[in-house]
């Protein structure tokens, strides 16, 4: 019975690990492969996407809602010295601005019912500043949400969207 | 040489057992499992109002990267999926049923059908979700079917969806949802109205 007690230790130890580590990574990995995709469906880095409406034919996130507009923009701070200009054009009903980290955390989000909204986005560990949010990590995914059930106002939320802006530059 | 291979059979059965474990008790594997989870349950229809948030244990966090990537957290919106209907049977394209419902305690719902793999179903009908603005104030009706149903104020079409789940989302909910979902939330009732083949 002895000599069964390593290999059954060893057993135990390699499914925790396992387990854990599995938990672990997987919004990681589910969050890159999420960008990936986005990239090959042209989400461009650090620019607002105009969105088509959500259908069957056109969804490319689980669980999009065919009643909202939604404007996505990728963003890499890695480089150096970076920062993020953000801004949400003025929307009469309701609308969001959403960032997402490289772990799928919400660790920020911004309404704007009726108003514009203007952020900087800080690359992860500066200091916090006045109009600025600090990214937890250094890439991510920002998200507006404008409330959109119909063709006519979906239409309308595409003109609102001419507003926005997702910009890198130098700090 | 035997223990060895004791110790390779181990720590290969341990890493997949492990792999395996997690990812179904994340709800990741086998594909197509229910989204049965979360600390809210209000009539069957389930939520945990820790997502989007770094809150959110390793289970959730899994689960929702992979069912509901890019959800805002709690305060913003709430989320509730229901794959029963009020008999307990799952949902399914070959049955209508009845969605009704009252006032929403949020700025603005809705209700939208998903097919197994969390996507909207593979139809041309536009009729995904009802939401409040069709809904109008007060208590509200929709017919969930396959095809559009001949006198119903409002239709959400289950073609293409084989076994579905329905999520409600609660937009700038109240405070009292947040902190009292039973007590606060008139949750839709789903009725089975027929079923294809049923006598």
């Amino acid at each position: 019975m002895r000599r069964w007690l390593g290999p059954l230790l060893a057993l135990a130890l390699c499914t925790a690990a396992a387990h854990v580590l599995t938990l672990y990574l997987t919004p990681g990995v589910i969050m890159n492969r999420a960008m990936d995709a986005l990239a090959q469906r042209g989400v461009a880095l650090h620019r607002f996407t105009t969105p088509e409406r959500v259908t069957p034919q056109t969804q490319s996130i689980v669980r999009s809602s065919p009643d909202l507009y939604y404007a996505l923009c990728r963003y890499d701070l890695s480089k150096l010295g970076t920062v993020l200009d953000l801004r949400m054009g003025a929307w009469p009903d309701y609308q969001s601005l959403a960032f997402f980290d490289g772990q799928t955390d919400n660790f920020a989000t911004l309404r704007g019912t009726g108003k514009a909204v203007s952020v900087r986005l800080l690359p992860p560990g500066s200091a916090a500043q006045p109009g600025a949010i600090v990214s937890p990590t250094t890439k991510g995914v920002i998200l507006i949400r404008r409330l959109a059930p119909d063709a006519a106002r979906f239409a309308a939320a595409g003109e609102a969207g001419k507003a926005d802006l997702c910009r890198l530059r130098e700090a | 040489m035997r223990r060895l291979s004791a110790y390779l059979a181990a720590i290969v059965a341990g890493c997949a057992l492990g792999l395996g474990s997690a990812l179904w008790m994340a709800g990741l594997w086998p594909a197509g499992r229910s989204l049965a989870f979360g600390d809210v349950d209000v009539d069957g229809w389930r939520s945990d109002f820790a997502i989007g948030s770094k809150t959110a244990d390793p289970y959730t966090r899994a689960r929702v990267a992979r069912h509901g990537l890019l959800a805002l957290a709690k305060t913003e919106a709430v989320y509730l999926t229901r794959a029963l209907d009020d008999a307990g049977e799952p949902l399914r394209e070959a049955c209508a049923y009845r969605l009704s419902g009252g006032t929403m305690p949020a700025g603005w719902w809705s209700v939208t059908l998903y097919d197994s793999a969390s996507m909207l179903p593979a139809n041309t009908d536009g009729a995904l979700s009802i939401d409040a603005s069709r809904a109008g104030a007060g208590r509200w009706e929709a017919v969930i079917a396959a095809r559009r149903p001949e006198r119903a104020a409002h239709w959400v079409s289950s073609r293409g969806a084989g076994t579905f789940d329905l999520t409600l989302r609660l937009y700038m909910p109240n405070a009292a949802l947040l902190t009292d979902p039973n007590g606060t939330l008139d949750a839709p009732r789903i009725a089975r109205l027929s079923c294809e083949g049923a006598s």
